[in-house]
């Protein structure tokens, strides 16, 4: 069918104008020489033509609607895509705060916070284990037994701490110039049985005694000893006898 | 104006030219609209390269091959096996077909495997010129020629004989 010199592919860019001015008349002259060539030509400027006035696949009906809908639902503010994942953290933390490194660390910074004032944020003034009981008793919390002193350190007193989520007795002991925070958090924690950290220089110890979470922050290493073997010794004879 | 607006104005006028080419190129309506609106999100998202007052329908037509491609990719299929001419009626002189009306053109057209259809139908139906045809395809020059050159052989010899 080609004669020598044919090429049918330029001669489709000749048709569709897409021809330098130099090989369009190099295509022109071929043209001018063969019969085959021509016929190609015919038929696709034919086709071209034909072509124009086939009509359009109807556009479905609602598909701008559609298209617009799913576009504003990608553009919702950027505040409204992340709400899911905020969700997701917020149940993360919410479950972290009863876990024993948020509790530590929570405790911790109270601990610091405490002792860092002039003067300590105390409610209740008194170096008698008995009497800071009934304080707490008074205001609707049953201590576990507490010792007075322990370790060369002593009782000053004792507020509630609006820790966590809960309401949380925070007892003071300080001596030679060593201080120490027992904390009493009521409620679930969640934790190993005798968690220990420590953050930022304090020792903080989460002991279960009875039924009750005791935790422990010093920076004192040798008086959280002292106070953990006494408040295991208060509460083993606090027991019920079997 | 939000930039969801400014996406629609210089959009969405040419949902129809897309959506026809989607048609010609996947042959149904269903998978036709998929493609629509693939290829919207897909420019809506990359709205912001776009670079106002260039050529919007030809980076449009660029997104909706792009978006064939991996419609393709996925299903681990190529365009280029969708093969074979359909059987058309009795044959018939290609001029004649051409004289004739477009139903034997349309049922020709379907038959071509897609790479050429699309040169095809980007060319002939869209009126792009070659280099904008090699940017949607992403293909040199050459590339288009010849496609649209075997596209237009294979529709003459599916439309009649082939006259020598």
């Amino acid at each position: 069918m080609s004669a020598p010199g044919c090429d049918g592919p330029r001669v489709t860019a000749y048709v569709d104008g897409a021809l330098t001015a130099e090989a369009r008349a190099e295509v022109e002259a071929h043209l001018a020489t063969c019969a085959s060539c021509r016929e190609q030509e015919a038929f696709e400027r034919g086709l071209r033509e034909k072509m124009r006035t086939l009509p359009a696949p109807p556009l479905p009906s609602g598909l701008e609607e559609r298209v617009s809908r799913r576009l504003r639902r990608r553009s919702l503010p950027s505040a409204v895509r992340w709400l899911p994942l905020a969700a997701c953290v917020a149940l993360v933390l919410v479950w972290a705060r009863g876990a024993a490194p948020f509790v530590a660390w929570e405790l911790m910074r109270d601990h610091v916070h405490c002792f860092s004032k002039a003067r300590l944020p105390a409610q209740v003034w008194t170096s008698d284990a008995r009497e800071i009981g009934e304080w707490y008793r008074a205001h609707g919390t049953e201590l576990p037994l507490v010792p007075s002193s322990a370790g060369g350190l002593e009782l000053v007193g004792g507020r509630f701490c609006p820790l966590l989520d809960r309401r949380v007795a925070h007892l003071y002991y300080e001596g030679n110039k060593r201080r120490l925070s027992l904390y009493m958090v009521p409620g679930p924690a969640r934790f190993a049985s005798g968690f220990g950290l420590r953050v930022r220089g304090e020792d903080v110890r989460l002991l279960r005694t009875g039924g009750t979470t005791v935790a422990l922050v010093s920076e004192d290493a040798d008086a959280l000893d002292a106070f953990q073997h006494a408040l295991s010794v208060s509460v083993a004879e606090a027991a019920p006898v079997p | 104006m939000t930039r969801e607006q400014r996406f629609e104005a210089e959009a969405l006028p040419h949902l129809r030219a897309l959506y026809a080419t989607a048609y010609r190129m996947t042959r149904n309506a269903h998978d036709a609209e998929d493609l629509v609106q693939e290829t919207c999100l897909r420019a809506y998202r990359a709205f912001d390269r776009y670079q106002p007052g260039t050529n919007i329908r030809a980076w449009l037509f660029t997104i909706l091959h792009r978006a064939r491609t991996d419609s393709f990719r996925r299903s681990a299929r190529s365009p280029q096996t969708v093969e074979l001419i359909g059987d058309g009626p009795a044959v018939a002189p290609a001029q004649d077909a051409l004289a004739r009306g477009g139903e034997d053109i349309v049922r020709a057209m379907e038959g071509l495997p897609e790479v050429f259809r699309t040169a095809v139908v980007l060319r002939d139906l869209e009126d792009f010129t070659y280099e904008e045809i090699a940017r949607i395809l992403e293909v040199p020059i050459g590339t288009v020629m010849s496609r649209i050159h075997r596209g237009r052989a294979l529709l003459r010899a599916a439309l009649g004989t082939r006259t020598t």
